[in-house]
């Protein structure tokens, strides 16, 4: 067994790459965020005054709450079918892993530049409504719902393997025995759904959500690149937008801190609940 | 098999040798300009380098970045109270925020220099003195499908009519950014307005166009920057558009232009036609480690030769009284055709603030069905001049 006099020198230098990647840094932009940017003063409001008035702020404040909610539970649904349907022994089970996991393995600014290829009104989408006779659609309008769906499904779409993979673990680690004894008791495959695997795959689920729902708020690439800042806005959206469009560090840190704070208190009631070790 | 032993006094010879070379090589003064080039113009200003080194003896380190970075890196040197960066070219609008991070030129002899450019370019550079000087002058024309149209409109009715022929394909590049100011200046200045004044005459009858327009102007306008605005008129999603000449230059590689895709002057307004100043201007950074030659690169690629150069392998306009504009009916004609009319912008304390202003009320009328006067008189109590710098 170690001392902990070796112990501590051996977290030492994780200790200090956090300090230098994270906590400096940390700190100097909730000092940005409370500076102002004209005069210099520190500590001052200014930049939160900014924000307060900027309707493109409370877009994305809202963006950021409604966003990763739709976004986390079509993961959910979308994770649980597919792994529950292929946890089954079907053929070309393996082809078929390998298909959904696809979009989660490509760089996500290929994954999503192909994507708005395919959704921009004279895009492939519209190109094969087109061929079909039927009318196009403007998937992308700029503050649409559609615009809000289009960014929902495809950032679901490319992180649902993540849910899938947490998912088809936790359904191979259930005994197949519990599932024989339930069905020659007659339960259905229904009930043994509801009875037996979702109580079971509670734990996993509930880590698949901490770790989705966590990362869904800081939301940046499928928005920007499918929409651009003002489409369909989110709070790290907007505050690059300050930062390259404007070059406002303290409205763009200011709108950090407050994506940052969001984070934070998103995760308090999910981290109280029991994590599966 | 060789013996190793056998050839290892040989290696070690060459081993020494190498050593004595690169020991004994001198290292020549190098100098590290910071540029906003496009990849294809890369190689064109290589070799432009290239014979300022043969002539001088001087290195030139060349880094490629774009126009934000550039800004960043030298304000962060100027942070940092020493710097790497001996010469650094900046867009128009980031001249005033940069100006405090770099030197005064007036003491080192560009008397000559200064001669040679139009005053209005060498003005926008002058920020508590002269520190910048322009390498490339750049404005907006109208860029335009000419398959559909057949011509490009030339005044405000006859754009009016394109649009209501063609609903929804009119493109303004009205994303919360510096782009959309360079859309609607031009627009305001064509009517008579001064472009600062929210409520003048000019700016109320831009405005009044614009309401006009709005119902027929791409919706996607709303997130339209350079780059995607030119996909967009393209893909013939639009079929006009306001753009800057490296657009051309993208359809020409794409072969989209001059054949469908032409440019055209912007169309004329009630005061006639007017377009915005854009380009890159040279500057010398505070901390610059060799001032006085990368003030002799400077002189050198603002002379005639160099200019010239630059004009015809890439098409730059130059600011020089002696390098014409050339190209009057090829790929950047409408650019051409727009020379006498171009304007810097409001020099003016607090133009950012100015600038967000006119967005705010450009997407108003534009995207949000807003009243123009009603837009305008928003603008006009949201912008509060502050003392960021001095003219």
């Amino acid at each position: 067994m170690i001392s902990s006099r070796v112990a501590f020198w051996l977290v030492v230098p994780a200790l200090v790459f956090l300090a230098i990647f994270l906590l400096y840094p940390t700190l100097v932009a909730v000092r940005l965020a409370f500076t102002d940017g004209a005069s210099g003063v520190f500590p001052s409001l200014e930049s939160f005054r900014v924000l307060a008035g900027d309707g493109l702020f409370h877009r994305a404040l809202l963006g950021n709450l409604t966003l990763p909610l739709v976004a986390v539970t079509l993961e959910l649904v979308a994770g649980l079918g597919l792994a529950l349907l292929l946890s089954e022994r079907l053929p070309a089970r393996r082809l078929l892993r390998t298909a959904i996991i696809l979009p989660f393995a490509l760089p996500e600014i290929v994954f999503l530049t192909i994507l708005r290829r395919v959704l921009e009104p004279h895009g492939y989408a519209n190109g094969g409504f087109a061929l079909a006779g039927l009318p196009g659609f403007d998937f992308l309008a700029p503050g649409s719902m559609s615009a809000f769906f289009s960014v929902a499904v495809v950032d679901a779409w490319r992180t649902t393997p993540v849910v899938f993979l947490i998912l088809l673990g936790a359904l191979a680690a259930i005994p197949g025995e519990i599932h024989e004894a339930a069905r020659l008791d007659g339960a259905r495959g229904w009930q043994r759904l509801r009875r037996i695997t979702l109580p079971l795959l509670g734990p996993a689920l509930v880590a698949a959500l901490l770790l989705r729902g966590l990362d869904e708020l800081r939301i940046f690439a499928a928005p920007l690149v499918l929409t651009g800042v003002e489409g369909v806005p989110v709070l790290s959206t907007y505050a690059y937008h300050q930062w390259a469009d404007y070059d406002a560090i303290g409205p763009a840190s200011a709108a950090s801190l407050v994506l940052a704070c969001l984070a934070v208190l998103a995760s308090i009631p999910l981290i109280k609940r029991r994590i599966p070790a | 098999m060789t013996d190793l032993r056998s050839v290892r006094p040989y290696l070690l010879t060459l081993l020494l040798l190498l050593l004595l070379v690169v020991g004994c090589t001198q290292r020549r003064e190098s100098l590290v300009v910071v540029m906003a080039l496009l990849p294809g113009e890369l190689p064109v200003v290589r070799s432009v380098l290239a014979d300022f080194e043969q002539a001088t003896g001087m290195e030139v380190q060349l880094v490629a970045q774009q126009y934000a970075e550039i800004r960043r890196a030298v304000a962060a040197e100027a942070a940092a109270g020493r710097g790497t960066i001996d010469l650094a070219e900046f867009d128009v609008y980031s001249l005033l925020p940069a100006s405090r991070h770099m030197r005064p030129m007036e003491d080192v002899g560009t008397a000559e220099v200064l001669a040679a450019l139009e005053a209005e370019t060498v003005r926008a550079g002058r920020i508590d003195g002269l520190r910048f000087l322009p390498l490339r002058v750049s404005w907006q024309a109208m860029l335009y499908d000419h398959e559909v149209l057949g011509r490009a409109p030339a005044t405000w009715a006859e754009l009016l009519d394109v649009a209501r022929r063609y609903p929804g394909r009119i493109g303004f590049k009205a994303a919360l950014y510096e782009g959309a100011t360079c859309d609607v200046l031009p627009l305001v200045w064509s009517a008579g307005g001064n472009g600062i004044d929210f409520e003048d005459e000019g700016a109320i009858a831009a405005f009044d166009f614009l309401a006009e327009l709005a119902p027929f102007v791409d919706p996607h306008s709303a997130t339209f920057k350079e780059a995607t605005i030119a996909e967009a008129l393209a893909r013939r999603e639009l079929v006009v558009e306001f753009n800057w000449p490296f657009a051309m230059a993208l359809y020409e590689s794409q072969g989209l232009a001059p054949g469908r895709l032409r440019s055209a002057p912007l169309p004329a307004g009630p005061a006639g036609r007017t377009t915005v100043l854009g380009g890159g201007y040279l500057g010398v950074p505070l901390h610059a480690p060799h001032p006085v030659a990368a003030q002799r690169l400077l002189s050198f690629l603002l002379s005639t030769e160099v200019q010239e150069r630059l004009r015809r392998e890439l098409g730059w306009f130059s600011a020089r009284h002696d390098v014409p504009v050339g190209d009057t009916t090829g790929l950047l004609s409408g650019f051409a055709a727009m020379r006498a009319e171009v304007r810097p912008r409001p020099e003016i304390p607090g133009y950012p603030a100015l600038s967000r202003a006119w967005q705010q009320a450009f997407r108003a009328v534009l995207l949000q069905g807003v009243a123009p006067r009603e837009a305008l008189r928003r603008a006009g109590q949201s912008f509060r001049p502050s003392a960021q710098g001095k003219r």
